[in-house]
């Protein structure tokens, strides 16, 4: 019953499942937990960094980054696949991501400074005013109006005030989620005394930053911007975090709105194949082992921070699942002293074809597998922190991956 | 006496240093996010634990569910609800509220309640005597109680003719709901098995001890959880085939990773047991389940219970169901129904238990006013007495859609 078999539920994995299911496929998208999209900053970077300069127009300068990068996963793409799949992507996302006018928005963060990237929704645009009133409320955490407002005097320069209300989500809470903010806020009671609060505190600035907590299921950010009669701004946070949370449930929706059977719970912990084909995946579930089988399977397990990628105290780097070979591990300075500088083990993964197959660094031209496709976070070769270019590899080898496969049974 | 953390076997408590404090539990957490009582799952969970060496730390750990909805969507596999069900089993030791001694003995109530079941179900029906009880034990007076049957399970299955067998055997696993409560659901699951050609084998069975378990009742829970897995282990090699889907889940891994038994027959049994309409699913899968189903023109909402999706197989009943011709199911996309069990029974919770599930509530009236399917027992009483929807198990549609009835 399963044409495609689809590992991980993170941002490649969702998107592969999408592209293929809407192309009639029948898809099993296996997660042992939610993915990393809640945690993530609810925009979509491509290239943020070149050289520590931040990147204006990155499909301008993608050629060159190609160039001078040849092992990254971008060199495995092509600039055209990437600008297809994010234009793609931008139509699944319904309205959360507004349309890319080729170049990278500046936004502002928690700590205040101005953070490339390139698809952003429409409450994170940044206005083209002098003066803005940063507005922090005193029953969330990690969002301090001073600090901000200060940095983006520095970084943005731009005249910023820094302004705190009181006003508790709910009733005693003196520590809020933002979850339970936007759930508030959701709410056109909690709404309006929240635009009373901030209205009889701030002055006449030109616009307002506030964290990003406006609205999960409401569009609460139209309704404060009307509101206030002035551009308003979210500002990214740490986890949880709300635009992330907002484009999971899209995309998760997405996934399921086109018969995406997603299994939830279980980690994938073994397969079987012959010399190079896998035949299933063995799923851990409640009980027993349940093998799945597909003709294809895309692998989107993540990098180190989900375990798909493990070193021991050796310094010996390992897939954990099926065992992949990879480049970039076999060496000593896989961590540096210097926190700033690239770290080359973030470098360390899953090398592929154009089709997005894995294949051994060592025997490039054969695919190890012929149906099994690795995306997202597993590929070698990027500085994705640095760079801004984890979600664009994500997006890009996935929808790639899914290509190769609807190719496959096109042809 | 032994206490808890001194039995169970490590596993959950070791799992928490693989929490990274990302908060996905707790975007989830249906509790947290409707009374700030719960301070939510991180915070009761790994992070209390650390603190805890057996002792009890937090009283706010009372107002976990235990839906275990933090442990699913977890992506480090911390086992938080499991931390937080056998941390409460500790703070609760020296004083167990004699109601939760009484909710917990379903098998009691149900003996109990079905020879004098018109009486049973008329004088929990009045309000009077809802008042009473709630003032004497703490059970809400709107709690939504279960309807004894006038028949029990057994007395239909002596009386039952069995079809001659096409394929091969499988064992009934009905649960002590199923015995009583929801007979009819026992029923058509073992005429829906005996259609498609397999003999049924349905030996004497107990409780499975989870709401014991869910109410902190370790001692008791892990006798009934061993006496059953005796009961059940019969015919080796057999499907062990469930109707309560949260029953299944309590022998395929809540009993080893809560109550920290790892009993062989124990391990035995759950390996064997499945879900009926995982079972069903898996026959579809091998070209083995007919699908001459007569077509039923309707649309309904289907909710997934916690303890099915705990379990970590999908949503198995949603794949059979979109099978039937003519039948629009609709998944609730619902975290929670609220009831957990026996936690939304409970005077002190039965609030936070309905406005849980009130996103729920709202979908099935939506979608069908009348009729709403789900997997468990509680929770059907849950919706329906909150809805006033009939709530049926999946395995009615596919009765009707077999046409048996």
């Amino acid at each position: 019953m399963t044409d495609t078999i689809v590992i991980g539920a993170g941002l490649a994995g969702l998107t592969a499942s999408i592209r293929l299911a809407e192309s009639g496929q029948a898809v099993t998208l296996l997660s042992f937990g939610e993915g990393g999209l809640p945690l993530s900053q609810g925009t979509i970077d491509v290239l943020g960094y070149v050289e520590n300069q931040p990147v204006r127009a990155p499909f301008t300068e993608m050629s060159g980054f190609i160039k001078a990068h040849p092992d990254h996963p971008y060199a495995f793409l092509s600039s055209t696949t990437i600008s297809t799949a994010i234009s793609w992507f931008t139509d699944q996302t319904a309205g959360l991501l507004q349309p890319s006018d080729e170049t990278n928005h500046f936004v502002p963060t928690a700590l205040g400074a101005m953070r490339p990237t390139y698809l952003v929704p429409p409450s994170m645009v940044f206005p083209d005013v002098p003066r803005f009133a940063v507005v922090g409320i005193q029953q969330i955490k990690d969002f301090s109006p001073g600090l901000i407002a200060e940095n983006l005097t520095r970084t943005a320069n731009i005249q910023t005030r820094p302004y705190w209300i009181d006003l508790p989500a709910r009733p005693g809470e003196v520590d809020s989620s933002p979850v339970h903010y936007a759930q508030a806020l959701d709410n056109p009671d909690f709404l309006s005394r929240f635009v009373d609060k901030i209205v009889a505190t701030i002055g006449d600035e030109d616009a307002v930053l506030l964290p990003a907590i406006l609205g999960l299921h409401t569009d609460a950010h139209s309704r404060l911007t009307e509101a206030l009669q002035r551009p308003v701004v979210e500002v990214i946070m740490a986890p949880p975090s709300i635009p992330g949370i907002r484009l999971n449930n899209q995309l998760v929706k997405r996934a399921k709105e086109w018969g995406v059977r997603v299994v939830l719970g279980s980690k994938v912990t073994g397969f079987t194949a012959t010399k190079d084909h896998i035949t299933s995946v063995t799923l851990h579930q409640a009980g027993r082992d349940q093998t799945y089988s597909g003709d294809n399977v895309i692998y989107g397990g993540g990098g180190f921070e989900s375990g798909a990628l493990v070193v021991d105290s050796y310094g010996k780097v390992r897939e954990a699942l099926f065992d992949l070979p990879l480049a970039g591990a076999d060496r000593l300075d896989l961590i540096t002293g210097d926190y700033w500088k690239p770290q080359p083990l973030f470098e360390v993964g899953v090398i592929v074809d154009p089709s997005m197959r894995v294949v051994d660094p060592g025997k490039p031209k054969k695919p190890i597998y012929h149906n099994l496709y690795v995306v997202g976070g597993l590929l070698a070769g990027a500085q994705r922190w640095i760079e801004k270019s984890g979600d664009g590899i994500a997006i890009a080898s996935a929808y790639q991956a899914a290509e190769s496969i609807l190719g496959g049974d096109r042809s | 006496m032994t206490t808890a953390h001194d039995q169970h076997d490590l596993l959950a408590r070791m799992s928490l240093d693989q929490c990274v404090k990302c908060t996905i539990c707790e975007t989830h957490c249906p509790v947290m996010a409707v009374t700030p009582k719960f301070p939510g799952p991180k915070f009761v969970g790994p992070q209390a634990e650390r603190y805890r060496h057996g002792d009890s730390v937090d009283q706010s750990l009372d107002y976990c569910s235990s839906c275990g909805t933090c442990t699913l969507v977890c992506p480090q596999g911390v086992k938080i609800a499991e931390i937080n069900s056998q941390a409460r089993a500790v703070m609760k030791k020296n004083h167990m509220p004699i109601r939760d001694r009484i909710i917990s003995r379903t098998t009691l109530l149900g003996k109990v309640m079905t020879p004098i079941a018109p009486i049973a179900n008329w004088k929990l029906s009045l309000p009077p005597v809802r008042w009473f009880i709630e003032k004497l034990f703490g059970i809400h007076r709107h709690a939504p109680m279960p309807k004894a049957g006038s028949r029990t399970f057994s007395s239909w299955w002596k009386k039952h003719t069995p079809p001659t067998p096409t394929r091969g055997k499988v064992v009934f696993f009905h649960g002590c709901a199923g015995e009583f409560f929801e007979v009819e659901t026992s029923i058509k699951t073992v005429e829906v098995l005996e259609f498609l050609g397999y003999e049924v084998v349905t030996p004497k069975q107990g409780c499975c001890g989870l709401a014991l378990q869910s109410n902190g009742l370790f001692d008791s829970a892990r006798t009934h959880v061993n006496k059953l897995a005796q009961q059940l282990n019969i015919e080796p090699g057999t499907p062990i085939i469930a109707s309560a889907a949260s029953c299944a889940g309590m022998l395929k891994h809540e009993a080893r990773e809560i109550l920290g038994m790892t009993d062989p027959t124990l391990t035995a049994v759950g390996t064997r047991v499945r879900d009926v309409c995982e079972f069903l699913l898996s026959l579809a899968e091998s070209g083995d389940l007919p699908l001459d189903f007569q077509p039923i023109n309707q649309t309904v909402a289907y909710h997934a219970p916690c303890q099915l999706k705990s379990q970590g197989m999908g949503l198995p009943a949603l794949d059979v169901l979109r099978l039937i011709p003519g039948l629009t199911v609709i998944d609730s996309e619902a975290t929670c129904c609220g009831i957990a069990g026996t936690y939304g029974l409970k005077k002190e919770k039965y609030a936070i238990a309905q406005a849980v599930g009130k996103p729920l509530f709202d979908k099935v009236i939506e979608v069908n006013p009348h009729l709403a399917l789900c997997d468990t027992e509680t929770c059907r009483w849950q919706i329906a007495s909150s809805t006033g929807a009939e709530v049926h198990h999946p395995i009615w549609m596919i009765h009707q859609a077999y046409g048996l009835g």
